[in-house]
């Protein structure tokens, strides 16, 4: 199989990935309940997975990394934080629906910032506009999950700060592709999964909580700390992680986030740029295909969508599975950034990159797209 | 045999403190704090040899890994560690 879908989930893991899980199974019990060898040795890979996400992103303190099960649960924690009941909120015109949904839950008041498909420009006067005083958080993701779209965070993070309104960063595309430093954006949290870029098992994934910010729990539950209070702690990690943790996948991401440091941020990022520009050339050069990529793909992460001359985009990624070929076709749960890109009724084709494709591989799928475009009259104009 | 046990806010920081320890050239152990030491029951220690008190003191002050509390154990017994802190 070919496999271009990273941007849901990187398929291909580091050979440590699945032996750090295997380990786990065989020798980790719970962290944070018992002080024999396998819950110490538990409670030392939780931990350093938590100093390998601080270090990846500047982060001081490792206790303010919050490991969860994806970066929905991260948003959600996050949310639910900084947003109360009925709040004013700015959010992108390119969020997928971890953020919308719980705004809708909480029933808050979202202003968007609407903008074009890769206009930086458009993009900061929309949040400058809309963030006022009273806003109770801005969100935004930092690289949009359906087209690529690299956004303006490191603006974004000092206009919060000079306006004192707490940033939401969702990194759910760019972690572990293009690097931050959080010790200088400072938002309020930033959540990402463990099983994108950062190469962990699915079920695995990071809140990193500013410094001092009020949090909240989603669940409340044993932490193997304070325990006759009935009371969540008021302290970080605790506070937010109740319940028995997910050992293997976490051993298994911080292997993960051990390899993307090794390979570094910069490298990971330029392959799979040089393959993005790979497949949106080749794209281009076949009649009636519309590909959501500005030429040299600047402002533009390893994630490509693009639309068939006619047809429904689900065929074209079924057909594509049919030859070996792993895409995501639809609306990839993001319906306002496809509503901000004029893409809602059709959706889009979406490629994805990791550090494991190839040019060949590129090439594969290029062929392929073309020889399903010739031989399938549905997707002719 | 004589020691001190600096307990902890959970076993992150129970955990951050040895590592912070152990950069210092502290040797310390991780153990779960005796029941009776906690109120609120369910705590982590790091246990260290008296001579190096003052030294992971002010390591841990440094690192803004601050201790909920500290005791020495003496003939048997822990008790709170107070006045006689480096």
């Amino acid at each position: 199989m070919i496999y271009l879908d990273s941007a849901a989930t990187t398929f291909q893991k580091p050979p440590e990935v699945s032996a750090a899980v295997r380990g786990a199974l065989r020798s980790l019990t719970t962290p944070g309940r018992g002080a024999y060898p396998e819950a110490l040795q538990a409670a030392e890979t939780v931990l350093a997975c938590r100093e390998e996400i601080a270090a990846l992103y500047g982060v001081a303190r490792p206790e303010n990394v919050v490991l969860t099960l994806n970066a929905t649960h991260a948003l959600n924690l996050a949310i639910k934080s900084a947003v109360p009941r009925g709040g004013r909120v700015v959010i992108s015109g390119y969020e997928h629906n971890a953020v919308t949904r719980p705004l809708a839950a909480l029933r808050a008041e979202i202003h968007v910032a609407d903008a074009p498909l890769f206009q930086e420009a458009a993009t900061m006067a929309a949040f400058d506009r809309l963030i006022t005083p009273g806003t109770s958080a801005a969100i935004c993701n930092h690289v949009s999950n359906v087209f690529g779209y690299i956004q303006p965070v490191e603006w974004l993070s000092e206009l919060c700060r000079k306006r004192g309104v707490p940033l939401i960063l969702d990194l759910s595309q760019s972690a572990g592709v293009i690097a931050l430093d959080l010790s200088k954006l400072r938002p309020a949290f930033a959540a990402m999964p463990g099983h994108k870029g950062l190469y962990g098992p699915q079920g695995t994934g990071a809140l990193i909580c500013g410094e001092g910010v009020e949090t909240a729990p989603l669940l409340e539950g044993g932490t193997g700390a304070l325990s006759v209070s009935q009371q969540m702690p008021d302290f970080l990690p605790e506070r937010l992680e109740s319940g028995t943790p997910n050992m293997p996948g976490i051993a298994g991401l911080l292997e993960g986030v051990r390899f993307v440091r090794r390979k570094g941020v910069e490298a990971l990022c330029g392959a799979e740029r040089r393959l993005t520009m790979l497949a949106a050339d080749g794209l281009r050069e076949i009649p009636g295909v519309r590909v959501f990529a500005r030429p040299g793909c600047g402002d533009q992460s390893a994630v490509l969508s693009f639309l068939p001359p006619a047809g429904d985009v689900e065929r074209l990624g079924d057909a594509l599975g049919e030859r070996g070929i792993a895409v995501r076709a639809g609306l990839h749960c993001a319906p306002l950034a496809h509503r901000t890109a004029g893409t809602l009724r059709t959706g889009t084709v979406r490629v994805s990159f990791s550090a494991f494709n190839t040019a060949e591989e590129v090439r594969r799928f290029l062929s392929a797209v073309r020889e399903i475009l010739r031989d399938n009259p549905e997707f002719r104009l | 045999m004589e020691h001190y046990l600096i307990l902890a806010r959970s076993v992150t920081y129970a955990q951050r403190m040895q590592k912070a320890l152990d950069r210092a050239g502290i040797s310390s152990r991780v153990y779960r704090a005796p029941r009776d030491l906690t109120d609120l029951g369910c705590a982590y220690a790091v246990r260290i040899a008296p001579a190096d008190l003052r030294e992971a003191l002010l390591t841990l002050h440094r690192e803004k890994l601050n201790p909920v509390q500290i005791f020495a154990y003496h003939r048997g017994l822990y008790r709170e560690a107070g006045n006689d802190l480096p």
